[in-house]
Formats: C-alpha cells, structure tokens, sequence
C-alpha cells in the first residue's frame, strides 16, 4: 500500500513538474520574442500603454533583477501602477529595520517579506512566551521559550525565502542604535515604550531615515509616518514633546490588549512602510491612465502640460488614530511639520550622534525613571510577604484586603474576602495638606471613602496583580492621611507570587 | 448651533475620565481648556493631559502657539495621548 501510494505521489509530481517546466519554456520564449527577456526594462513616457514597443534591457547601474518566480509570485502587486517593475526592483533594493517582533512587528515583517523587501533586519531580544501567542502571530506553540527574532524569521521564511533576513538579537540601547540602524533605508518602530520611541526617533532623525512608528494599547492604537522625507517631517519629539509620567505608561502586559487592534497597525505600518519606499522608484516610469494622456485630453485644458510637472503640492503630515470600541473607529489628525524648538530634528537641535553613541543621553531619566517614579519605593514596615500573609489569614488577622485591580479583572479571578477598589479609584484620594502646589484653592472637606475603615486598629493590606499598582496604592493612601495610625502595607509579588508560593490553583494571567 | 465642543478622550484619557466624550460649553480658548478639564477630573492634567497631542477639528494644534486660538461651539476636540505599548 504504502509504496504503491508513495509511486502514485512520484508520478504526480513528475507530471507537475513536467507542466511547469513546459509554462517557463513558453514564458521564456515570450519574454524573449518581446525583447524584454526577464530583466528591467523602460516603458517610455510618450508611449502607449496598448503598445509592443519596448526598449532593450537596462544595463547601466541596475545589478538586481527579477527572476521569473518573482514575477509570479509578485505580479499582483506589480501590475497595481503604483508599483510597477520600478517599484518592485526599488522593494527588492530595499533594507528594512523592525525594531520588535511582537504584536507590530509580526504583522508588519510578515507583509513586508510577503511584498519582496530585499533585505529585512530584526532587532529584539526578548522569547516567545504563551502570553504572546494571541496577538503575535508569527509565533507559534512549539516556538515558546525560544527568541523571538529566531522565531519570527523562520516564519517569514515560510511565507518569502526570498528576502535576507538578518537578526539581531539584543536589545537595541542609545549606544548601539546608530550603529544598529545605519545600513537601513527605513525604520519600523514595533517596540512597545516610551524610552526605545524616543531613542528610535532620534537615531532616525540624525542618520537622515524616515520612521514608521505605530503602537497599541487596549482598543486603542496610533501610527503616524516620522521624518518623512527626512528633514522634512515631523520626529516623534515633534507630535509627543513631553513623555507620559511613567506612571502612567502601562505595557500590553499590564493594560491588556486586542490581538487584532495591535495586529491592524502594524499591518497599517507594512503599507505606510511599502508607500515610503515606493516614492523613491523612478516617478517618471509611472503609467498615467490613458484617458489622461496629452492626445485625449480635452482641447480647452490650455495648461494642463504644466500642471502635470508642477512640484508636489505641499507636504502633508498626518497620524491615523484607531478606537476600535469607538462610534467612528478611525480619525486622521493633520500635522504641521516639524516644531521648531524641537531638541532632535529643528535647526535648535541639541542631539548629536555623538551623545547618542557614548551614552550621554539618558532616555530612562527623561521619561521620568525606570522603577524610581513608577513604583515608589517601601519601607521594610509597609511590605509583607505572601506567605506572612497567608499566615495571618489563616489566624483570621487579616485585616482588610484591597484588591486594586479593575473590576474585570477582579471579576477573573480574586481570593475570598478580598474587596475591590481600582488603582484608579485610589488614585484619586485627595492629598493630605502639604507642600503639592497644584490645589492653591480652598477645597470643602474630603468625606471618608466608605470603603476605609473608621477605626485604626484594622491593618489594610493592598494586593494586585504583580506588587506594582498595590504599592502605589500604599503610598497613595498613607498621603492622602485619610488613613492616619492605621497599619498599611503591600502584598509583595501580587497575585502572581500567591498562585506561585501559597495556591498553585489561583489562575495566572 | 451647538452650544458646546465635544471633546474626545482617547487611550488613557478615556480611562482616566472612564468617557469617550464630554459636551463643553464654549467658545473657550486652548489656554483654557486644560485648567478646565483639571477642576472636572483632579489629577488628569498631570498625569494624562501633560503629555497629550490635541486636536481641534482633525488639526493638531500646538499648546503654546495656538494657546490664544479660540474652540467654537460645534467644534470637535481631540485629547490624544501617546501609545507607547505594541
């Protein structure tokens, strides 16, 4: 049976690649009976698209060419007129940066290899974890553990052999970023914080590159095309001056995310990126649909020669902002080019490669700190581990438990006598009396949460997910002195150290 | 005609404010409208509206320079703060 099916197998593809042998022959045959064989060639302005007429082949700097798999696997972008021959060799003459290879940089890379960039570099340093799995969808099962930039490039190499693929597997530093974006025509910033967007935009603004950044949070995402033409656009400094208080930055892991919300803007990000590299082929060798051609147009269009060779309009800038749960999910926000103040890209620029390459530049202290401003830092007296915990619990001595989770994620999952009130409810406990200069004005008395005892004598322990939020929320409380005498502390690790060290059976997410 | 904006929240505005949308009496100017939303959300300038990109009418606009610049009633503003995640 067995070999008899596998002698069937042969011969079909025997008979298969007999057929497809006989489709180059003729196909070469044509090409050459054309004149055109399978290199570049030149469809002149002045003739007709309907027209046999084609020049000789191309000789003069043109080393790449077309193979005539690339013309079929290709030709359905290249018969659009805004690619073209000229604008699938300008793809393949390409190299592309994608700095991430998570929920931007999957998509992205993989529509990027699909359209025949000739060289696509990958820098991330991080491994496929099953969290990822549901948004990163050149990662799959048998990958976890392993890097993702190794992962992602086997993927790629599934949907296009073509391209040379080149890894970097690190993490991409002010000291390395020149050095790393340097051999690139274009940038793709997949990465997924305020710091390495800043440090990306610069790097790009002083090696003259233009940028597609694009992010995602939650239904929420944004894309804007950045230093483009170098120059000439806006930098990333120039549309966000000022970073979001680190507390305020939250990560996919910590916020959450849609898998198809971070998925649509990097697949957004492979269009803007295709449309960036496509402006530099030759203009010239762009087909104008026929009916426009000087011999049909209308008599009475006197100026129309001029016009057509007129300059580019001005230059327009835009952001694309995407909320998905929103009535109108898609907005453009027009932007103005560059902010003249702007200290990466203006003529008032302090930025230098310089301080970029030897460290100077300090992207964590700008965008307020790593942990220092995020996560305020405890007394021994204010932490409690989550095995002590557990030990006063099961003494009944464990006082009030704060879960400051949202309420849906409280709704997942939450231990047994646990009370929720969100960080962003804590968040907003006025401030005792102090030196805070924002609130000059009287304000009428604060009334008492309901949710904080009245008496002092009842500890309160704050939990969260991973010990982040519940130690802002230590801070938070023991500030606004509504709480003054009581006992407050944080449950170090979260949730995540209880499933691990006290109830195996409590859900990780 | 209208006798309020519309501002919108995006992304961790929206979470701040847990709205997508709120109706401004106006006309106000730019200058003015980050103090007001900071007296109906305590907080929300610092923590959100200081990093903000904000629209008026699908227009970047720039806090300083077009401080001055007035939003009319009917007028559609858009409080965008960066994403950094992906």
């Amino acid at each position: 049976m067995e070999k008899f099916s596998l002698g069937s197998e042969n011969l079909d593809l025997r008979i298969r690649i007999a057929e497809l042998e006989k489709e180059l022959a003729e196909y070469r045959n044509g090409a050459i009976a054309n004149g055109n064989g399978h290199t570049t060639h030149e469809v002149d302005e002045e003739e007709e698209e309907e027209e046999e007429v084609r020049t000789p082949p191309d000789h003069d700097d043109k080393a790449i060419r077309l193979d005539l798999d690339e013309f079929r696997r290709y030709g359905r972008q290249m018969i659009m007129t805004e690619v073209g021959l000229d604008g699938q060799l300008q793809l393949k003459r390409s190299k592309v940066l994608l700095i991430g290879a998570g929920g931007l940089g999957c998509p992205a890379a993989a529509y990027l290899a699909g359209a025949g960039i000739g060289t696509i570099g990958i820098v991330d340093h991080d491994l496929v974890e099953p969290s990822n799995l549901h948004r990163q969808i050149m990662h799959t099962v048998d990958r976890v553990g392993h890097p993702k930039v190794k992962s992602i490039i086997s993927s790629l190499k599934r949907i296009n052999p073509n391209p040379r693929y080149i890894a970097h597997y690190y993490a991409l530093t002010p000291e390395n970023s020149i050095e790393t974006l340097e051999g690139y025509d274009l940038v793709l910033d997949c990465t997924d914080s305020p710091q390495t967007r800043y440090m990306i935009s610069d790097a790009c603004v002083l090696l003259g590159k233009p940028l597609v950044s694009a992010s995602a949070l939650r239904s929420d995402g944004q894309l804007v095309v950045l230093n483009n033409p170098p120059g000439e656009g806006p930098c990333y400094r120039c549309v966000f001056p000022r970073p979001p208080p680190p507390e305020s930055v939250l990560s996919c892991g910590e916020g959450g995310v849609l898998g198809p919300v971070v998925g649509a803007m990097g697949v957004l990000m492979s269009t803007e990126a295709l449309k960036v590299l496509l402006s530099k082929a030759d203009k010239k060798k762009r087909r104008k649909p026929a009916h426009l051609s000087p011999d049909i147009r209308p008599v009475d269009a006197k100026d129309s020669p001029k016009k057509e060779e007129a300059p580019e309009q001005q230059r327009k800038f835009y952001m694309t902002i995407y909320s998905a749960f929103s009535d109108i999910p898609f907005r453009t926000i027009r932007m103005f080019g560059k902010r003249k103040t702007c200290q990466a890209c203006s003529s008032a620029a302090t930025i230098t490669k310089e301080s970029m390459k030897n460290g100077s530049l300090d992207y964590v202290a700008f965008c307020g700190g790593k942990g220092s401003g995020k996560y305020p830092p405890l007394t021994k007296d204010e932490v409690i581990s989550v095995e002590e915990y557990n030990k006063l619990r099961e003494n009944k001595e464990g006082g009030l438990l704060i879960d400051v989770r949202d309420d849906v994620q409280f709704g997942m999952c939450a231990l047994e006598e646990s009370i929720n009130v969100p960080i962003t409810t804590i968040l907003t406990l006025p401030l005792a009396p102090e030196k805070d200069g924002t609130d000059g004005e009287d304000k009428a008395p604060v009334p008492i949460p309901s949710w904080l005892p009245r008496d002092t004598s009842t500890p309160i322990y704050f939990i969260c997910r991973l010990g982040n939020d519940s130690r802002i929320a230590v801070q938070r409380l023991k500030r606004s002195g509504l709480a003054k005498g009581s006992v407050i502390k944080d449950i170090k690790g979260g949730l995540w150290e209880w499933s691990r060290k006290v109830d195996k059976e409590f859900p990780l997410y | 005609m209208a006798s309020t904006f519309t501002v919108l929240y995006f992304a961790s505005a929206h979470t701040y404010t847990g709205k997508s949308e709120d109706a401004v009496p106006g006309p106000m100017t730019i200058a003015k409208l980050f103090p007001y939303l900071e007296e109906k959300y305590p907080g929300f300038r610092k923590k959100v509206l200081s990093s903000c990109a904000l629209s008026v009418n699908l227009d970047y606009v720039d806090l300083v320079e077009d401080a001055e610049k007035e939003i009319q009633n009917g007028d559609e503003v858009g409080i965008i703060p960066p994403v950094s995640s992906g």
